[in-house]
């Protein structure tokens, strides 16, 4: 589980972890933001919904086991630590930790 | 679906697309060209395209240097991909349109295509896998072909070839086409390069070993692949979209009425799955105008498809004048 301080923008609560078991994925809006996250072998992943390519809803996506989900449009692949990608454009992730139980995030 | 409400839809859908036109038109500013190529297409098909000769004008305006277009109307770097839809838009159109500025554009773009093909046989984009984006060119130079344009004529007709060789050579032997890196599954990619590129060979009467086979596996794969519902790729409206556009055009050219009822069934699918105004990407989710572009052009093909008299539903791809 990435675990990380405070941000200066602050953690928001998004859902409680039992919500999201092992496996499992959950899409959340934060600000007007859509942001899927992803419970892979127990680590929280928080990722912008949206690809940048055309806009895919990557929380119907296929994750891989090196932590990576391709959009289900047109196949570009994230990491979804990081965002990175081999393609054009990268993705948005955003820092996550757990806390008493609440899944909480940072944009 | 009767035929009534067949129009009713594509009529009422028609007018949507029209009220947004700010967000496609490049008349009005800088847009994805992705997304102005579809909604050409949908003119096309609509024949509306008269109407729309600015449109058609200022996407000439943006073309680059080389002779391609790149994804965002207001950059300079051209890629396969959109150039190809550009392209391929520009010269249907201009087969309407009859301007000297389109037909120059026009030859550009076939230079363009001549320039950046590779050894191989193959296009490259970096948004997309290279089978995907090969039946781009191949798709546009089908259309140059029965158009009868003549420039560098001879090039065309070769790098069209090595660029047909070079899909039907990278055909599994279940009949999809795959791609590790983007598409492991398959949907699309096989729904693109049947349609787009291989048929087309059928009907312009070009000796390419092997097309025929290639293009009625392909089919059956497909068909294979639709859920019971009638969609593909879980429920993707994209894809569902490009299959049953796919088998339409494929099955009426391979005059295989047994697939039939798999076109019907993935039309109905998309047309339960409509939002009040458009489609979206997937159910439930918000419209979105590229979805919605392809939204009409798929009843408008079925209606042509539906006349299996006639050879019209290969005119809705450019591969008939």
């Amino acid at each position: 589980m990435p675990s990380h301080a405070p941000a200066k923008s602050g953690w928001q609560a998004v859902c409680q972890i039992d919500e999201l078991p092992p496996g499992e994925r959950r899409l959340v809006t934060v600000n007007g933001v859509e942001i899927a996250l992803f419970n892979i072998d127990r680590a929280v992943f928080a990722i912008n919904n949206r690809c940048p390519h055309r806009k895919g809803p990557l929380i119907r996506g296929y994750t891989d086991s090196e932590g990576g989900i391709k959009c289900p449009m047109h196949g570009w692949r994230f990491d979804l630590r990081t965002g990175q990608s081999r393609r054009p454009a990268q993705a948005t992730t955003y820092r996550t930790k757990i806390e008493a139980g609440t899944v909480c995030l940072t944009l | 679906m009767n035929r009534q409400n067949m129009n009713t839809l594509i009529r009422d859908e028609y007018a949507f697309f029209l009220r947004e036109r700010n967000n496609w038109s490049l008349t009005v500013g800088p847009q994805d060209l992705e997304l102005v190529a579809h909604a050409l297409r949908v003119l096309l098909h609509a024949r509306t395209t008269p109407d729309f000769l600015d449109d058609y004008r200022t996407l000439v305006a943006c073309q680059n240097e080389n002779g391609g277009w790149s994804p965002l109307s207001s950059d300079t770097e051209s890629t396969v991909w959109v150039s190809a839809f550009c392209g391929l838009m520009l010269i249907r159109g201009n087969r309407l349109l009859r301007h000297a500025q389109l037909t120059q554009s026009v030859q550009q773009a076939i230079d363009y295509f001549l320039d950046t093909q590779h050894q191989d046989g193959r296009w490259v984009d970096p948004a997309w896998a290279d089978l995907d984006t090969t039946s781009h060119p191949v798709s546009f130079f089908n259309v140059v072909m029965a158009l009868g344009e003549t420039r560098r004529q001879q090039e065309v007709r070769h790098a069209w070839q090595q660029g047909m060789c070079f899909i039907i050579d990278n055909q599994s032997p279940d009949g999809g086409w795959y791609d590790d890196e983007f598409h492991p599954y398959g949907v699309e990619i096989t729904a693109h390069l049947i349609q787009d590129a291989l048929v087309a060979a059928l009907v312009l009467d070009q000796q390419v070993s092997g097309v025929r086979e290639a293009c009625a596996k392909g089919a059956a794969r497909l068909c294979d692949w639709q859920a019971q519902a009638g969609s593909w790729d879980e429920e993707n409206i994209d894809h569902t979209m490009d299959c049953t556009r796919s088998l339409m055009l494929v099955t009426h050219i391979l005059q295989d009425s047994h697939k039939r009822e798999t076109v019907v069934r993935g039309l109905s699918w998309i047309l339960d799955n409509k939002n009040d105004r458009g489609w979206g990407d997937f159910p439930g989710m918000e419209t979105n105008l590229e979805r919605t572009c392809d939204g009409i052009d798929t009843p408008l093909k079925y209606q042509a498809y539906s006349n299996s008299g006639t050879h019209e539903v290969v005119k809705l791809w450019g591969y008939l004048p």
